[in-house]
């Protein structure tokens, strides 16, 4: 068949009884095999529609997730610095790009995410709802938000969808530059002025809160977690990757002499971190819309949206048109 | 709009709500393959959506290529990716494809991509030459199967794609210089290092 074959058939039911159980079961040998799925492989509805649901809100984070940095670019303390984060909050651009991409070989046009994005329909990263008062907060975005981010995606890296494990592994390549760059610049702070290491712990005041929510209210055990990870959608649960980052920064971020903001954190002697449980009312309440900057957020994807409408309509041939991607 | 950044502050309020789009009203797909070193072969990389051909290659080159050494890259209208069977386990491609009788008229040149391990990206093997691409695999078939499985073949038009020309493979010999996209131009060891033996002494 020509590329662009496959379309969407739509999501009918949750359930996997309506499943036909021999490609079923052939499916899962597969994902126990360690094989990948690629695009035209026979999927569960459900698998498809949770790998969207995920590979589109990574997507959005990444778009959403440059706002909080790029509004840094024109103040970085100097012409290094300046060139850097312009590169860095590229990259994330860059990196929505190929998730869109990913996300469309499942079905779902480009499009039609862009229009949930903006409508309010899908969801992005909570942590990008908060603002960056000063250099400061932003160089905790670039060091500990994009570790914690990291985490993640090494995790998804290894799952079992066959495009978005593509799309990560290039993704890990670059982040290892945003990671280095953010501790860089927080090794400066650390290790400059008074006022300085004050700008940074101040920053830690007002990002570790949102940093805890990163990861995601604690999992119940349902059979619905059970049977993602089962298929390699989800790779650990949120507790397992919050401490994962806790085990990896933690120590970094006390290397430095800053505080963290909770007087409960410490390693218990199994090696699991003890940390007071954050704030799950106010995680809930911001996804919904009632954080600091959603508006703001949405409100510059739309204005983009508007303006750009005119390049778009000028730029647009009868000859092409969109199919979904191959691989 | 109130915003601590001034630039978004001043944005113009936009009015009328921007209305959702039409169903896959929008640009067409094109298939993006890199060379990553002289003498390596092409291989997939993604897919970029633009309006023609040539804008496609410009935002290939801005998606893929910034990152990594790159010595050429071309693209594709996925509709132009002839795409065979996908198999799995010891079933090879190749065996799959459907007889075809010898076609009458000018032959051209197909480009041919195989899958030679699921999860991976599919890799140049080589050129053939035939009047249908369903031929062209067929042609490849004879030519490149090696017994070893292939899960997965794509023949594309040599004519449909748009490569890169000899002067515009300048672009990429600045890529090294640009040092500070690079992890390894932030060693913060030493100034950690002074940090830390100040503070404990």
């Amino acid at each position: 068949m020509y590329g662009g074959g496959n379309t969407f058939e739509g999501i009918k039911t949750d359930s996997l009884a309506a499943e036909d159980p021999i490609k079923l079961a052939e499916f899962e040998a597969r994902i126990t095999r360690g094989e990948k799925i690629e695009p035209t492989d026979w999927m569960p509805q459900l698998y498809r529609k949770q790998l969207i649901r995920m590979i589109e809100q990574h997507a959005h984070s990444e778009i959403i997730g440059a706002l909080p940095e790029g509004t840094w670019i024109t103040r970085a303390p100097g012409f290094k610095r300046k060139m850097a984060l312009m590169a860095k909050v590229q990259d994330e651009v860059g990196h929505a790009q190929l998730l869109y991409s990913a996300a469309e070989t499942l079905g779902k046009s480009r499009e039609q995410m862009i229009d949930d994005l903006i409508t309010g329909k899908s969801k992005y990263s909570n942590i990008f709802n908060y603002p960056t008062y000063t250099w400061a907060d932003c160089c905790f975005i670039s060091w500990l938000v994009d570790a914690g981010a990291i985490v993640n995606q090494l995790a998804n890296a290894k799952g079992s969808y066959g495009p978005y494990c593509r799309a990560l592994d290039r993704i890990c390549a670059e982040e290892s530059f945003h990671l280095k760059y953010g501790h860089h610049c927080v090794i400066y702070l650390a290790s400059g002025t008074a006022k300085q290491r004050q700008m940074f712990q101040e920053a830690l005041n007002r990002w570790w809160p949102p940093m805890m929510h990163f990861f995601g209210p604690s999992d119940k055990i349902s059979a619905h977690t059970e049977v993602l990870m089962r298929w390699k959608v989800k790779m650990g649960t949120n507790d397992e990757m919050r401490n994962q980052f806790l085990d990896m920064y933690v120590p970094k971020i006390w290397e430095l002499g800053f505080t963290i903001p909770d007087p409960n954190l410490r390693k218990d002697e199994t090696g699991k971190w003890e940390y007071t449980e954050p704030d799950w009312e106010e995680f809930k309440r911001v996804i919904n819309g009632d954080g600091p900057c959603n508006k703001e957020r949405l409100e510059v994807r739309r204005v983009a949206e508007a303006r750009g409408k005119w390049v778009r309509e000028a730029l647009k041939t009868p000859k092409t048109s969109y199919v979904t991607p191959l691989a | 709009m109130n915003s601590l950044d001034p630039r978004v502050a001043r944005l113009p309020k936009i009015n009328e709500p921007v209305s959702p789009k039409v169903p896959l009203d929008q640009f067409g797909t094109f298939e993006v393959f890199v060379q990553p070193k002289e003498g390596k072969p092409f291989q997939h990389e993604g897919s970029v959506h633009a309006p023609d051909l040539e804008l496609a290659w410009v935002l290939a080159k801005e998606t893929f290529t910034r990152r990594f050494t790159c010595t050429s890259l071309y693209v594709v209208n996925t509709r132009d990716v002839y795409v065979s069977p996908l198999t799995e386990g010891d079933k090879n491609a190749y065996d799959l494809l459907p007889e075809i009788t010898e076609q009458a008229g000018s032959k051209k040149d197909f480009e041919i991509y195989q899958l030679t391990k699921r999860g991976k990206q599919h890799v140049h093997v080589g050129t053939v030459q035939a009047v249908l691409p369903q031929e062209a695999l067929v042609q490849a078939a004879k030519l490149y199967n090696t017994g070893n499985i292939v899960y997965n073949v794509w023949a594309i038009a040599t004519a449909a794609i748009r490569f890169t020309t000899p002067e515009e493979k300048e672009l990429w010999l600045t890529l090294p210089e640009k040092k500070f996209r690079d992890a390894s131009d932030y060693k913060g060891g030493d100034k950690l290092k002074n940090f830390l033996d100040r503070n404990i002494s």
